[in-house]
């Protein structure tokens, strides 16, 4: 299409618009020039800003394969030489990592499929129905979700002790069925959005309201789902205070709890520490590398609305 | 935020068809948001009921609640002193943090917000940091600020022959550590930013191109036209930054133990004489270490009002700042 308009502009060959032409293209180049020039400030600050705020990771890979001695070596030895990956053996074995993350993955799965799917529902239902009471409710649902943590912890644990759920995955699992206001307020914007005469015209055809969700609404909202499945896991990913309060045994340790307690009578384990940090910073990464496409517009709707 | 609830509703067609949607809508709308609701009410509300009834009690692991009034706020407000400790540097952390979050990432955002090739690659590289929150970070910066030379902080400052600072356990200078807590937010301004993109991307390029005719330089530009405009977005993005910053629990809790690591029997989560006392950790260590529920309740009841006092602070800016479009028409 470009080159079509570039052809069609170029038919009328006279000569007073070629100089008028000239004299825009020269106008052009020269406002390319100084945004060019502007454009070279910006990627400067841009880059020792990116530097700055990778180097940390990057002294975290290198230090996660050092000895102690190369660790607390000054200055700092940027490429340890020799390589210490024994410290990531280390800490799948001796550290027990391999069975934190093996929690952390479980209950974060877990949290995906049941925060979801619980989420999706609700959002469904004041999405596309009318009733009364819908529109108070609704505020009471984002009210909700500017009331800090900490007023729910405490009698939530009492209730938990008393059911005698300490130590095990069901005070952190359970709350996990009614949804969460966050997700329910993302889907239901995104439902508003679809059109509602596929709705319509599935219920004429005899379709009930559970399988308009399952077969309709739901496979239109893969973005949304995405990063609402994203989100979930994250959050399940790095919950610390849940974990620290409700879990005590070694077995059912997550992997911020593994990391918290991570420490070795016999020997200085920052490496080995290191080692395991970076395990549990690689997770999200990949994560958002694989539904990245999706969060970053999901991040704008969910903050801007 | 816009709550736009009947906006997105079509009216529904005639027929005999309403008559039965009617009837069915109400059941059927209660019982797909029933999850949430029963959630809300046994997860949500009834807690927090107790937490303000708990808040008036004597309870411990010994005791069960009994009620004595206001004697825990009493107790908070005039006689305690790590409450006092946790409090000052909660102004100190949150406002310098909430300063880092809108100021660092507003600017990025406006670096940002043009087209030029890598800008994705830009934008990903700091927002990527946003998500990693949590234990393992603060653990990275545990190690990042250790003492001595070998610690990436201290190199850093030593290229400005700025001689290593003991940031987390020198016991003269404590409020280092503060430092060092507040230093940390500079990773995380990528969250805001991307909501900063956002809200420029909604300001239309017209008031530019009016603006720059009129002979407007940047700064002028800025000011009056990108703030105002901007403005719900940059009140928005404060409340979240603020409620956020007060919630801050796991990098202090890491931060405090000198030892950079927590023992099922350690002492303090809050740090050398109590010096990186955040509300949360006070909460927790109140609440699960020494076992007093009651006050740890009234903590927690105090904390929420200063939350929501701020928030709505913030909110009533709206209207000293707040612009709308037919404003500047």
């Amino acid at each position: 299409m470009n080159t079509q308009q570039a052809l069609g502009s170029a038919k009328p060959n006279t000569v007073e618009l070629n100089i008028m032409k000239e004299q825009q293209q020269q106008k052009r180049q020269r406002g390319l020039v100084l945004q060019r020039f502007s454009n070279i400030w910006t990627y400067i600050i841009l880059i020792i800003i990116c530097l700055f705020i990778l180097f940390p990771f990057l002294w975290l890979i290198s230090s996660s394969l050092k000895n102690e001695f190369q660790y607390f070596a000054i200055p700092i030895q940027w490429f340890p030489n020799p390589i210490q990956w024994s410290n990531y053996v280390e800490v799948f074995t001796q550290y027990n990592f391999a069975h934190y993350i093996a929690n952390s993955v479980w209950l974060a799965v877990y949290a995906v499929v049941a925060s979801t799917f619980s989420s999706a529902l609700v959002a469904y239902g004041f999405a596309r129905f009318r009733f009364r009471g819908r529109t108070p409710l609704f505020i009471v649902l984002l009210a909700t979700m500017m009331i800090p943590q900490q007023m729910y912890t405490i009698p939530l644990y009492i209730i938990f002790r008393n059911l005698g759920w300490i130590d095990t995955f069901l005070p952190i699992m359970v709350p996990q069925l009614f949804g969460s206001a966050f997700n329910i307020f993302l889907f239901r914007q995104f439902f508003i959005g679809l059109p509602r005469e596929i709705d319509e015209a599935a219920r004429i055809d005899g379709c009930g309201s559970f399988r308009i969700f399952w077969n309709m609404i739901l496979p239109q909202s893969r973005p949304v789902i995405i990063v609402v499945a994203v989100f979930a896991f994250l959050a399940s990913w790095r919950d610390t205070l849940g974990p620290l309060i409700y879990l005590s045994s070694d077995t059912n340790r997550t992997v911020p709890l593994g990391l918290l307690f991570f420490t070795s009578p016999f020997k200085a384990v920052d490496p080995q520490l290191m080692a395991a940090t970076l395990v549990a910073l690689v997770v999200p990464v990949v994560l958002y590398a694989l539904g990245q496409r999706y969060i970053d517009s999901g991040v704008a709707i969910a903050e801007v609305k | 935020m816009i709550i736009s609830t009947s906006k997105g509703d079509a009216p529904l067609p005639p027929s005999r068809l309403r008559a039965w949607l009617r009837r069915n809508e109400t059941l059927k709308g209660y019982l797909y948001i029933s999850p949430w609701l029963i959630g809300f009410l046994v997860f949500g509300l009834s807690p927090i009921i107790q937490t303000f009834y708990y808040s008036l009690t004597k309870f411990n692991l010994f005791n069960d609640p009994t009620f004595i009034g206001l004697k825990n706020f009493q107790d908070i407000l005039t006689r305690d002193p790590i409450f006092v400790q946790a409090c000052f540097n909660m102004v100190i952390y949150v406002i310098c943090s909430t300063i880092i979050s809108i100021g660092g990432g507003l600017g990025l955002a406006l670096l940002l917000n043009r087209k030029f090739p890598g800008n994705h690659f830009f934008r990903t590289v700091l927002y990527i940091p946003s998500l990693l929150v949590g234990v393992a970070i603060a653990k990275l910066f545990r190690a990042i600020f250790q003492a001595g030379g070998n610690g990436l902080a201290n190199e850093f400052l030593s290229l400005f022959h700025i001689a290593p600072i003991n940031w987390l356990g020198d016991y003269n200078r404590t409020w280092m550590g503060l430092v060092a807590l507040i230093a940390v937010n500079l990773w995380f301004i990528g969250g805001t930013m991307l909501i900063f993109l956002a809200g420029l991307k909604g300001i239309s390029e017209t008031y530019y191109e009016a603006a720059r005719i009129d002979g407007g330089n940047r700064w002028n530009i800025f000011w009056s036209i990108t703030v105002p405009l901007l403005s719900p977005v940059i009140i928005f993005n404060t409340i979240i930054a603020i409620i956020g910053h007060i919630q801050v629990f796991e990098t202090p809790l890491v931060f405090a133990s000198a030892q950079g690591t927590v023992s099922s029997n350690y002492s303090n989560p809050l740090g050398y004489h109590n010096s990186l006392a955040v509300f949360l950790t006070y909460i927790y260590r109140r609440a699960f270490i020494s076992n007093d529920y009651g006050y740890a309740s009234a903590l927690s009841v105090i904390v929420f009002a200063i939350t929501l006092i701020l928030a709505l602070i913030v909110l009533m800016t709206i209207r000293f700042s707040h612009y709308s479009e037919e404003d500047l028409s």
